[in-house]
């Protein structure tokens, strides 16, 4: 063990994302609610397939078992990439009291005209993005900001729109709109912000 | 190879006694140590240890590496508290035997308790060190241990850890932990990625450059790989790494939601993680060979950030199913949860490699370092400002925890002891450092 060269190598990133770009499925947006994506992952997809066996790597994942099955789990999701959808000045961001998830009532009644437009524009698929302050932890801050962005998507069902239409993702506090370290920035930071593909 | 293990007893109050040396010849690897004292905490007396430049037995030197080595060396031993470095030692020829007993004796009457010399050979592009450890309490200035490390020239820095970390496994039976990497995040809210650097800050190296956000790196078990959440591909999937070999990332879970705040099992066979493919952030088991997942939690309310108990029997969590973030602990297959906090807001809780605390963030205000006992008791303040003090990851001694913390104004670094004492900075400016990963000592 002694004798051995230990080097930290860079990962060929580029080439990771090249072969996703090219296997990534297209497909129409599901809700997050939904179960992995059914279908073998495309071929080339790093991690999908079988792993470079390493030389004694006991328990490396993609071990026989994993490639070929029908429903790997661990398959990425169906859902188009974030990339895919833009911002569109009909639809409001709403925002979040400190710490909490539910629909406050001002908003909900910006949430109703969200709904409206999309129900008038039913060709659009939606994803909404969940944000927090910067005042949680990282990755609690993930799990509320899937919260957010859940609510988000209950109230809009709610309102008629289709589950299946809507994508979810959480930022966490990953992408803050504003940098101050004021209750009015933080106020800002904390919404859902929405997000349309034509479909 | 067999090499004598020397155990000395370490009486903490006051004065440092040095007795009961055994000297049973033990086959090397074994694990079976004789621990007398188990320094959990700052402000125990230090034993003073003196290091004298390494003598170059053969070889041509052009790194300086007779001083490097002790001076790395001696730096990872001021820094595991345990020892205090004393310097100024003149340089030893080599054979001269009534030399190092002169110097020996002179260390031994100006208060030094041990001495570490090092006889180095250098052949084209290795570096063999042949370390030698003394005891300066005995009448004779006893030879009590002697070790070799043989390594490329280029990794020095890396001869010297391992040095310093046997220097620490005979005077405590269990290895220092210099030899050690700690990954981090760094970048901007564009793009974080992971990297890791020596545990003293050194050799900072980049591990992912996919130009998105990466996130919660946590090294397995072997310290060959890291688990972590990437965004490369849109949306927030669990990664694995290995840092020190020419493989591809693989994809661990890539379910529609979240994947995110892995914690490597102890056996390194599951990561358990948060999910919230069933809608609603809930923790999942993954088998990392297989991809199966076992879900373990069942509550609407946010339940995310597992951390195992060393013996792999219980996971400590988060859920706000109380109004607050608190942290809960059930066994590992879900059942028998329990509430261990139940004020304030505390978040990112991990186990400590010795099982005898959780060491979390609590926010009061800002956010500072906390730990508290498995069963609840005793919850106590490691950190107190300034700025906020978050993201504490173990090292494998459970003696010393790594963090971030904003007080110098932007995010850094530091250290501390598991008692809170000894904070220091391990990064210092050059960007943001965050979420830091202690890995278990290197193979």
């Amino acid at each position: 063990m002694l004798h051995r060269r230990w080097q930290l190598l860079p990962i060929l990133p580029v080439l990771v994302l090249a072969l996703f770009l090219v296997g990534c499925p297209k497909r129409p947006a599901t809700t997050s609610a939904a179960a992995p994506a059914p279908g073998a992952p495309a071929p080339g997809t790093p991690g999908a397939g079988p792993s470079v066996a390493g030389p004694g790597a006991p328990g490396a994942p993609g071990a026989p078992g994993a490639p070929g099955a029908a429903t790997t789990p661990g398959t990425p999701g169906a859902a188009p990439s974030p990339r895919e959808f833009t911002a569109i000045a009909a639809l409001t961001d709403i925002h979040f009291d400190f710490d909490k998830y539910d629909i406050r009532p001002g908003d909900a009644k910006v949430l109703d005209e969200n709904a409206k437009w999309m129900k008038s524009n039913p060709t659009y698929l939606i994803l909404i993005e969940g944000h927090c302050d910067e005042r949680g932890t990282n990755e609690y801050n993930l799990a509320l900001g899937e919260r957010r962005a859940k609510s988000t998507m209950n109230y809009l069902v709610s309102q008629g729109v289709r589950a299946n239409r809507i994508t979810l993702i959480s930022y966490g506090e990953e992408r803050p709109q504003c940098t101050e370290k004021t209750e009015a920035c933080w106020d800002k930071n904390r919404r859902a912000h929405f997000l349309v593909k034509a479909g | 190879m067999r090499r004598p293990t020397v155990a000395l007893a370490l009486v903490a109050a006051g004065a440092v006694a040095l007795a009961g040396l055994l000297a049973t010849p033990r086959p090397a690897g074994s694990q079976a140590v004789d621990v007398f004292l188990n320094v959990m905490a700052g402000g125990a007396k230090k034993l003073n240890i003196v290091i004298p430049e390494f003598t170059l037995v053969a070889g041509r030197d052009t790194q300086g590496l007779p001083k490097r080595i002790p001076d790395v060396a001696g730096a990872d031993l001021t820094f595991s508290a345990l020892f205090s470095v004393v310097s100024g030692a003149p340089p030893l020829p080599a054979d001269d035997p009534q030399t190092l007993k002169q110097m020996l004796t002179e260390s031994a009457a100006s208060g030094a308790h041990a001495a570490l010399h090092g006889l180095l050979t250098l052949k084209r592009d290795r570096a063999e060190a042949e370390m030698r450890l003394y005891d300066l309490t005995s009448p004779e200035q006893r030879l009590i241990a002697t070790k070799r490390f043989d390594l490329p020239a280029a990794d020095g820095r890396r001869l010297a850890h391992k040095i310093a970390d046997e220097v620490v496994y005979q005077f405590t039976g269990e290895p220092g932990i210099a030899d050690t990497k700690i990954a981090y995040v760094s970048g901007n809210p564009q793009a974080k990625e992971l990297f890791a650097m020596d545990y003293d800050g050194a050799g900072r190296a980049r591990l992912t450059g996919n130009d998105s956000i990466n996130l919660s790196p946590v090294w397995s078990p072997d310290a060959r790989s890291l688990a972590f959440t990437s965004y490369m591909r849109g949306y927030p999937y669990l990664y694995r790494l290995f840092a020190f070999e020419r493989r591809p990332i693989q994809l661990l879970a890539g379910f529609l939601g979240i994947n995110i705040a892995p914690a490597w099992s102890p056996d390194g066979r599951q990561v358990a993680l948060t999910l919230s493919k069933d809608g609603n952030p809930e923790i999942y088991l993954l088998d990392v060979a297989t991809g199966a997942v076992r879900r373990l939690t069942r509550h609407p309310a946010i339940d995310t950030e597992p951390t195992w108990s060393p013996t792999g029997r219980e996971i400590a969590f988060i859920s706000d199913r109380t109004g607050t973030a608190q942290i809960f602990v059930m066994d590992a297959e879900g059942a028998n949860v329990r509430q261990l906090t139940t004020s304030g807001f505390n978040t990112q809780p991990r186990w400590s490699p010795k099982g005898d605390a959780i060491a979390y963030t609590s926010r009061q205000g800002g956010h500072d370092i906390w730990a508290i006992n498995p069963d609840g008791s005793n919850p106590r303040r490691l950190t107190a400002g300034p700025g906020s003090n978050e993201s504490a990851s173990w090292a494998p001694n459970g003696r010393h925890l790594a963090f971030q913390s904003n007080r110098l104004g932007s995010w850094q670094l530091f250290s501390m002891l598991a008692d809170g004492s000894e904070q220091q900075p391990l990064t210092r400016g050059g960007g943001e450092f965050t979420s830091p990963a202690w890995s278990p000592r290197l193979p």
